[in-house]
């Protein structure tokens, strides 16, 4: 599962042909708001093209379509490439329309949806449930347009969103992905550790400078991959599902956790090892 | 007596056609000595002088014009940018161009194959024993490193500067100085800060630099005691301070950062990770302002930093060295002189003789710069020989050269995408498809090497 | 006044196509990667032309080091402008 959504704006060949060395787990290319009206088709065509030649591998790929009369045309550009979207302003009802356009384009594509207006909170659990939906993201800058609230390194007008992005999630057992911090570097830090901390899957980042303290925030601590592989290792030689170690108790949940961690580490290409 | 007017200087000058007068680029684009000086002896109708400027920058406009003229027929210089640069690979010039590297200039002008008759040298602050600083002065410029030889070896010695006074930090001793002018400004210290000073925000270099990093780290490279050598590229200054953050995290203290110096290695100093600054050159005001605070900030000349000749030079216990280059071919000849389509864009500095010298040897580089690839079959200009060079790290991956059998075994483990220079050459023909060639023009003068031979050819371009 | 149409940019590794009604056809390549691409991309220009079926037009392409899908796509996007504007 992705700790970095890295958007590269489709119309934009510097980004695009260097996508895949920012060491973003996931890319977006975006069609929508990083490209003007009059240049959707010259980025349509580019994509395209783009994909044609020089497919990134080894990292997921994404795109954000329009969400409006564009999006027909979107669908029909990368239909034929093994990529999925990013559906913009989602709300239970375009994701359903989406079916139907899916149907006409014979190509199915699994979808992201980007939560960035209130009403869509109030379906959360509809869109979160649906079939196609892998993931939610939060899209707080447009969010927070309307909603008046201030998107600052304390995170107060986010609270309720992230919190509630992120259960609906977990209910539904798709990803939680947080929305970039808005800023190159200026407070970065702070936001990321705020999104690690309420438990997100992954974190969006709008520049490539940005992705290298996403993974690092996003990624097991090496103490805790550590103490992970000590509870493996009793449990294998104990063939016990319940023991002790440093003093704590140690069961099966603990168990599955400390399993479920090594293999993100895994994923992640990190070292597991006694330095930690 | 100290001089007031330069046309006067000039009349109590042995000056004649043919002769070859030096200057240094420690004011680096803020220099305005070899401008005015140039021009005055150029307007008295001197014809095939030999330019033996240490450095040439964009700002030294007046050499295209003597170039033109007849004044300066032949160029000795360790880097060319800017319009001379651009002059001379488009026109060529009458006699021959030569360049140098740091070291090997030192050792030239010492050991007496390249005599200079007239040195004019820009110094800051100078006493009435012509004692000189680069640290004091209205325009300072820190280290003096590359006029010292200069100072000690030329025939005529003149001191062009704006500053008379006292001084307490003197880098060139009044003994060896036979004149001096004061004019109204030897030029701008902030152009010396001109060009890329600042660590890179452009995410490829950074990619480059934390991949240049990750290198040390599995190589094992970085030592209680290392030293540490690397230049004032974006990607330089990246892994400085990433290498800076090692030493922290590891409390570990390394022994000398060399070369040029800047607000990276100060930091160092100042936070104790580093225990001396050998500082050939300062690149910025905070590298300029410390070596005039630090004790363990020290003022070196060129023979000391870089001279082969020299066996106690400084870069002899060098064990790190990351370089650039604008090429690099399938025998990890580097160049950094020209870029791939013959424009003179630098030259070696102190790229070789640090390359020679060092244990290990990184040159970083993106893999593509907009369709040209970094690996050609062959480089245009030899400026490093590839026996020196012992890895390339690229955006897409890093080579080593197969010579260096102890690295390649003790990288077998890694997850780095550690290849052969030849995948790294496909990697980039892959994007950029296979470059046609280039063809050369004449030959318009010759790389030397540090210890005086014949290491490439320069051409001009076909225009 | 001749139709006339562009695509891209002048940003690096991007080109600027300008595409102008014309009695015959033409290719007009001015690239910062000189004669090491300069053939390449005048026939990738061809070839892609050629494909589209668009006959009597003026082709210039100000190339700041596109890649290959770059230049095609710059172009395709181009033509479709053209076409787009048929009736002048």
């Amino acid at each position: 599962m992705a700790r970095s959504y890295l958007f590269i704006p489709a119309n934009v060949p510097r980004m695009l042909q260097n996508a895949d060395v920012f060491e973003a787990d996931a890319l977006i290319f975006d069609l929508e708001d990083a490209v003007s009206s009059h240049e959707k088709d010259e980025a349509r065509a580019l994509l395209a093209r783009f994909l044609d030649e020089h497919r990134p591998e080894g990292v997921e790929l994404y795109v954000r379509v329009n969400s409006d009369d564009d999006l027909e045309k979107d669908l029909r550009t990368i239909a034929p490439y093994d990529v999925n979207i990013v559906l913009p302003k989602a709300r239970s009802a375009a994701i359903g329309n989406l079916t139907t356009l899916f149907k006409r384009l014979k190509r199915r594509f699994r979808v992201l949806a980007l939560i960035e207006t209130p009403k869509a909170f109030f379906e959360l659990d509809v869109i979160a449930e649906d079939k196609m939906v892998d993931g939610l993201i939060l899209g707080a800058v447009d969010l927070l347009n309307e909603t008046g609230g201030t998107f600052s390194e304390d995170g107060d007008a986010l609270l309720f969103p992230r919190n509630k992005l992120h259960y609906a999630a977990r209910a539904a057992d798709i990803r939680s992905i947080d929305t970039p911090w808005p800023r190159v570097k200026e407070g970065l830090e702070h936001d990321i550790k705020r999104t690690a901390a309420l438990g997100f899957d992954g974190k969006c980042a709008i520049h490539p400078n940005q992705v290298p303290s996403i993974n690092e925030a996003m990624s097991p601590s090496p103490d805790a991959l550590y103490k992970a592989l000590r509870i493996i290792k009793k449990y294998e030689s104990e063939q016990t599902t319940r023991f002790s170690l440093d003093g704590e108790m140690v069961d099966k949940p603990v168990i599955e956790k400390a399993r479920k961690l090594l293999d993100k580490a895994k994923r992640y290409g990190m070292e597991v090892g006694e330095d930690g | 007596m100290v001089e007031k007017d330069l046309e006067r200087l000039l009349d109590a000058l042995p000056l004649e056609d043919g002769m070859r007068i030096s200057f240094h680029h420690h004011l680096r684009n803020g220099d305005d000595v070899l401008n005015p000086v140039l021009k005055a002896i150029m307007d008295r109708g001197y014809k095939h002088l030999h330019l033996k400027a240490s450095a040439l920058f964009p700002v030294h406009k007046q050499v295209v014009k003597a170039l033109k003229s007849g004044c300066v027929t032949d160029i000795t210089t360790n880097y060319v940018s800017g319009p001379v640069a651009d002059h001379l690979s488009k026109e060529g010039l009458e006699g021959s161009l030569t360049m140098q590297t740091h070291g090997g200039r030192a050792r030239s002008i010492i050991e007496g194959g390249s005599p200079i008759d007239i040195a004019f040298i820009a110094a800051p602050a100078v006493d009435e024993s012509y004692n000189a600083s680069g640290v004091e002065g209205k325009n300072p410029c820190g280290s003096l490193g590359y006029a010292i030889e200069d100072a000690q070896h030329a025939a005529v010695k003149v001191l062009v500067t704006d500053t008379l006074t006292t001084i307490e930090h003197v880098q060139i001793e009044g003994r060896h100085i036979d004149h001096v002018l004061k004019v109204d400004s030897i030029g701008d210290t902030s152009g010396i800060e001109s060009g890329t000073l600042a660590i890179s925000s452009d995410p490829i270099k950074l990619k480059i630099a934390r991949e240049a990093m990750r290198l040390l780290k599995a190589l094992d490279a970085i030592q209680e005691g290392v030293s540490f050598q690397s230049g004032a590229g974006g990607v330089s200054l990246a892994v400085t301070a990433m290498f800076n953050d090692y030493l922290k995290t590891h409390g570990l203290k390394a022994s000398f950062y060399s070369g040029g110096i800047t607000a990276g290695h100060v930091e160092a100093l100042e936070e104790g990770l580093v225990g001396r600054l050998y500082d050939v050159q300062c690149f910025d005001k905070r590298a300029i302002a410390s070596l005039k605070q630090n004790e363990a900030h020290i003022p070196i000349s060129a023979s000391d930093y870089a001279n082969p000749s020299n066996a106690s030079r400084v870069i002899g216990d060098l064990d790190i060295v990351l370089l650039g280059a604008s090429e690099v071919d399938l025998d990890f000849n580097v160049n950094v002189t020209s870029d791939s389509y013959l424009n003179l864009i630098g030259g070696s500095g102190g790229h070789s003789d640090t390359a020679e010298d060092s244990r290990l040897t990184i040159v970083v580089a993106p893999l593509i710069k907009a369709r040209t690839p970094l690996i050609q079959d062959r480089v245009q200009t030899i400026t490093t020989p590839g026996a020196h060079v012992d890895c390339v790290v690229s955006e897409r991956g890093i080579a080593v050269n197969p010579a260096r059998r102890d690295l390649i075994r003790s990288l077998e483990k890694t997850s780095l995408p550690i290849m052969s220079i030849e995948e790294m050459q496909a990697l980039a023909h892959h994007y950029t498809k296979r470059p046609a060639a280039v063809k050369k023009g004449d030959v318009i003068g010759i790389v030397e090497s540090r210890s005086g031979g014949r290491l490439d050819t320069i051409h001009k371009k076909v225009v | 006044m001749a139709r006339s149409v562009v695509s891209g940019s002048l940003e690096s590794s991007d080109c600027l196509i300008t595409l102008t009604e014309a009695g015959e056809t033409s290719v007009q390549v001015d690239t910062i990667v000189h004669e090491a691409f300069q053939r390449h991309l005048e026939s990738l220009i061809r070839e892609t032309l050629k494909q589209s079926g668009v006959k009597n037009i003026k082709v210039h392409c100000q190339d700041q080091g596109a890649l290959d899908y770059t230049i095609k796509a710059r172009l395709e996007a181009a033509l479709a402008r053209y076409e787009e504007n048929d009736d002048g």
